[in-house]
Parts: C-alpha cells; structure tokens; sequence
C-alpha cells in the first residue's frame, strides 16, 4: 500500500530555498499558533443517500479515492459477500456495504426470489454506500484539543490535516467508527466533503460518479425535503419499511448533515439504532471525578488534624 | 436516531425469511478502538502517582508543616521525575509526536484532552519550582516563601490534572469506557491513596516517625474508602463484564483486585508500620492500581469471544477432564 505516497514524501514539497535548521524548528513551532481568518458562513451542504437505488457499483469508492489521490487498500475479500473495503478508514472515505438477506431453501432460486412479486422483501440485497455523518454536533469535533477538526463555511465537519497531531481523541468518540488515524503519518483522516470541489462550485466526487443517483449531494434543507417525498413515494409503492436515518435529531444526537433513506433497522446496515453523544455525560463525569479526589482530599485532612497535637 | 418514521420501524419485525443466516453488519462493532494499549494504562498510573504524591505532600505541608516539611520537599523532586515520564509517555503515543505542541494551540472547555492538556502544562511550572526549591534549601539556599507560594499555586491545576483522565475516558463512544460514569471518580480517588502511599514510604524511609504514623492512619482509611468508587466502577461496567467474561471470571478477578488493593495491604499496614511492611503494602497497592488501568484501557480492544472461549474450554477440560 501507498509505496506512491512513500515516494513523495520523501521528495521536498516546497520550492522554497533552505531556510537552515533552526529557522525550520522556529517556524514548525510558531506555525501551528497561526489563526486565519475564516471564511464567510455559506449555506449547510450534505448528503443524502437513498439506499434502495444503489446498486453496489462501488463508483463512488473509486471516484473518492481517485479524486482525493487515496492509496490503494489492496484486494482483500472480507468474507462478507462483495465487501472487500470492510470498513471506513483513514485512507477510504467511501464503504459500499453489501447486505444479502435470503432464505436458505430460496438461494438456488434466487433471480426468481427476488423477481417474485408476493414476497418482494423477504429475498433480497440491500446496498449501502457509508461515509462520514458530518454531524451537526459532531463528538469528533467536541473532542479534538489541537482544533485539527472545525466545522467549515458548509457546516461539514472537516480535518485539517497540517494541525492534526494523532491523539486519536476522535476516533474513540465517533459513535459511528468513522475516523481512524493513518499507519503512515499518524494522523486521522476521514471524507471532506469533496471541501476543495464545493469551494470551487462541484459537487463532491462520489455524487457526480454514483450512476443511479443514490448518492444526493446539496443543501441540507433542500436534501429532507427531497428524501421525505421519496419516504413518501415508497410508501405508497408498497414498500413500508423505508425510513429516514438522521435527517432530525433525537433527545440523545444532534441531526447529521449526511442522512440516509434505508429500509431495515439501522444496525443491518452497521449503524447504531440510536446513537449517543457521549458529551451529555461529561459534567456528570467530571462531578464524580472531582468528588471523588475530594472526599479522599478531606479524610486525609481529617486524619492529620486528628493526629498532629 | 428516532427521526421520520424510524421509531415506526424499529417496533416492526426485520423482515427477514424464517431461515435466513445473514443479518448484514448487525454482529460487527459500530466504533473503532483507538490505538491507545499498554503505554496509556502506565500514563494512567504515573499520572496518578504524580498529582497524587503532589497534592497528598502539599495537603500534608500546608496542614501541618512542622511534621510534615521534611518529606514533603523529597515528595515534589519525585513527583517531578513521575511527571515527566508520564509526559513523554504521552507524547510518545500521539500519532505525530513533534506536534505535541499542538494541543496548545486552543483551549477547549468541552474537550477533556484540552482540559488536561492545559492543566498538567500549568501544573508543571509550579511543582517544577517547587521542587527546585526544595532541591536548593537542601543546600542552603532558601526561598521558603517562594516554595510555599508554588505549592499553593500548584494545587488547582494538579488537582485537574488528576481529574480529566477518567473523564477523558468515559466520555466517549468505545463500549466500556462509555459506561464507566464512576471512572473518573475512582482514578482520582486512587490518585490520592497512591501518593498517600508513595509519601508513607518516603517518610517510613526517611525515619520520620511522626509523619509516617500520621500517613500509616490516612493510609489505611483511604484503603478502605478507595473501595467505594472501585465499587461503583464495578456496577457501572456489570454489563461489560457480562459480555466479555463469565461470572466465574468475573468472581476471580474481583476477588484478586480486592485481595491485591485493599486486603493485603490493610493486613500489612494493621501487622507492622515498619518501612518493609510499608513498602510491600505499597507494591501491592501499585501492582493492583495498574492492573486495574490496564483491564479499563484494555476493554474496547477486548474480543468477547477470545476472552470466553479461552474460558470455556478451561472449564470443558476441567470438567470433561479432554479440552473441548
């Protein structure tokens, strides 16, 4: 893997000329204090994936890491039917997942299974092409202390990777096991966004590749108004189960800017039923933890003023 | 997520065929285990050896400095040395270690790595002067003020340096550690009897008679209370420790944390205040407190299944007298 991105790191990035060592060390030291302005708010944008088209193509897989110039995972069957990426991680921003759902006695019949008209549900292959949340109150972003990971002028939640130092604080707060911080350089790494497409007027790379138009990308407002009519629709077309995952925000998660329109329980398609911003225990937490060093704090007091005289 | 009609959906059956065998990613893990291992249950210990040893001297100083001065300005050169170790564990498990500076950029409220970034950056400026000097009125050069005034100052920001790990650890999504609600109570609480310990041993070694009867008592009173919230951390991770051990496991391992951190130490204690009593009451004491961070550290990095089926064919062979 990424013996192309071996090679270029060895080569110098800047055509600068050599500032000398310790100009070097000053400038690695005082860059990270430097604070740009930032940019004028611009409307919320996201997705909106609409499971029961995709087709499990995997072009939006090869059009993030095309366009984002991710190495290669290497070809690993999962075991787990057409998945080979297996999962998100810091050099694949887009996972299709695979889901076969099939009655043992109707495995050797499937086309006609899955064509028969009376049990269109109980044979079938459900497809889902996964991806950051971009949560509107992300934990990734609640927890990260260098402010590596900001919400951008679209309301994406996105890493800057010069300022990322890999404490992977992140990664053990994202409920949905988004993050994960690279073998190579040790920092985290997850999608953007396509952020450098949008501020240029495109739309983000999956989308413009995805062929069955599963993958919706625009502002947010616009996408729920959009995948309601579509729950709608489905509805009425005899299909009851199709639901909205994370387009409003419940008592324990905020909504997330990338929602999905799916048709089994959340957790089929490697999603958590009902996800749980650890942040609303953090006072709570911090309580007990001070109570406890105080009560300690107090018997030891207790114990000298008792014993000195 | 209960938006739209999923609150609908999630009362309804999957419908999926009666022989079905694929249930899609429904068995696999949701979150991704950070790549923190060993080296962050030994930042766990030092951490609390070293605020703890700090704030126990400082406490003990400031109540009563006629008993306690001499050890305490032996406790602050040695809080010193645990801190920077504990420092460059730290550093050495980020991902990019010549970005550690970066955790300074900002502060952050809501971030406990930002809280405790900040505090043990503030806190070492003050035990650092505090144990320089010490280090100097050992030599006759005194500040005694100045000394006094650090150890004042230090008290907050080591006190908050003791306090963010176990939040630090609860408040996220990794199973276990998102259940732990009492975790930060029982680091600091342990943070407190481990320096109660470390200073008892250095006042047992330094022959001060006095001090060290003074801390024997505390000592063994902190034993008994640091049994509380190591209890309630318990309940809090019942269900944890229901999936990745059986109860059996569970009983074993209960019963030598106990044994090991409050049993044989109170036995030795209550036996013998000599400093060989006291320094095999303190290794147990440490044994037992790591042992504990790493289990806790170690948890979202734990198969259920390694874990058991290790188990069950112990107990197959055991019982069938073949492994299973």
């Amino acid at each position: 893997m990424a013996s192309r991105e071996k090679e270029l790191s060895g080569v110098p990035q800047s055509s600068d000329p050599p500032h000398g060592q310790l100009w070097e060390l000053a400038e690695r030291l005082i860059y990270p204090f430097r604070h740009g302005e930032p940019p004028e708010p611009r409307p919320a944008t996201g997705f909106y994936t609409d499971t029961t088209v995709c087709i499990g193509c995997k072009a939006c897989e090869v059009a993030c890491k095309q366009w984002n110039q991710l190495p290669s995972d290497g070809f690993n069957w999962s075991g787990n039917s057409y998945d080979n990426t297996a999962e998100l991680s810091a050099t694949s921003w887009r996972h299709v997942k695979f889901i076969e759902q099939f009655g043992e006695e109707s495995s050797s019949n499937l086309a006609f299974s899955v064509m028969a008209p009376n049990e269109p549900v109980l044979n079938r292959w459900l497809m889902m092409s996964d991806h950051c949340k971009h949560c509107l109150a992300a934990p990734c972003h609640q927890a990260c202390p260098t402010g590596a990971i900001i919400q951008n002028e679209f309301e994406n939640v996105y890493i800057q990777a010069d300022i990322c130092n890999g404490c992977s604080c992140c990664v053990a707060a994202c409920p949905f096991g988004v993050i994960s911080r690279s073998e190579m350089g040790g920092h985290s790494h997850k999608c953007t966004l396509c952020y450098d497409r949008q501020r240029d007027g495109l739309e983000p790379a999956c989308a413009k590749a995805c062929p069955t138009k599963s993958i919706h990308f625009g502002p947010v407002d616009e996408l729920r108004e959009q995948a309601r009519k579509r729950v709608e629709e489905l509805h009425q077309r005899g299909v009851p189960q199709a639901y909205l995952y994370g387009d409003v925000a419940s008592e324990t998660y905020s909504e997330l800017h990338s929602f999905y329109l799916l048709v089994d329980r959340p957790s089929v398609y490697g999603l958590p039923d009902e996800p749980f911003n650890p942040w609303l225990h953090m006072m709570g937490d911090y309580v007990r933890s001070v109570a406890g060093g105080l009560a300690a704090i107090a018997a030891l007091l207790i114990v000298v003023f008792l014993l000195k005289s | 997520m209960r938006g739209n009609s999923t609150a609908e959906h999630l009362s309804t059956e999957p419908p999926l065929p009666g022989g079905a065998t694929q249930s899609g990613y429904a068995n696999t893990p949701v979150t991704k285990a950070p790549s923190w291992h060993g080296i962050i249950a030994w930042d766990a210990l030092l951490n609390g050896m070293a605020m703890g040893l700090f704030i126990v001297a400082a406490v003990s100083e400031l109540a009563a400095p006629a008993i306690f001065r001499r050890v305490a300005k032996i406790a602050y050169p040695v809080a010193l040395v645990l801190l920077l170790v504990d420092l460059a564990l730290l550093v050495l498990d980020l991902g990019d270690s010549l970005r550690f500076h970066h955790m300074l950029r900002i502060f952050k409220p809501n971030s406990p790595m930002s809280v405790g970034t900040w505090c043990l950056t503030i806190f070492s400026l003050p035990l650092t002067a505090a144990a320089a000097l010490s280090l100097l009125a050992e030599i006759g050069i005194d500040f005694e003020w100045v000394r006094i005034l650090a150890v004042v100052v230090g008290l907050l920001p080591g006190f908050g340096a003791a306090a963010y790990k176990g939040v630090l650890l609860s408040t996220n999504a990794q199973p276990g550690w998102k259940d732990a609600r009492w975790l930060g109570g029982y680091l600091t609480n342990s943070a407190i009897l481990m320096g109660c310990a470390e200073l008892l041993l250095l006042s047992a070694l330094m022959g001060q008679s006095r001090a060290t009867a003074i801390l024997r008592a505390a000592f063994l009173v902190l034993l008994v209370l640091n049994v509380i919230p190591l209890g309630l951390l318990f309940r809090n991770l019942q269900p944890t420790h229901a999936r990745l051990y059986t109860r059996e496991q569970q009983w074993r391992v209960g019963v030598l944390i106990f044994a090991a951190g409050t049993l044989i130490p109170l036995g030795l204690m209550l036996l013998n205040g000599g400093p060989l009593f006291i320094c095999g009451a303190v290794i147990f004491l440490l044994v037992e407190s790591w042992g504990v961070r790493f289990v806790y550290v170690k948890i979202p990095h734990t198969s259920p299944l390694e874990i058991r089926s290790g188990e069950i064919a112990i107990d197959d062979h055991a019982h069938n007298g073949k492994p299973s």
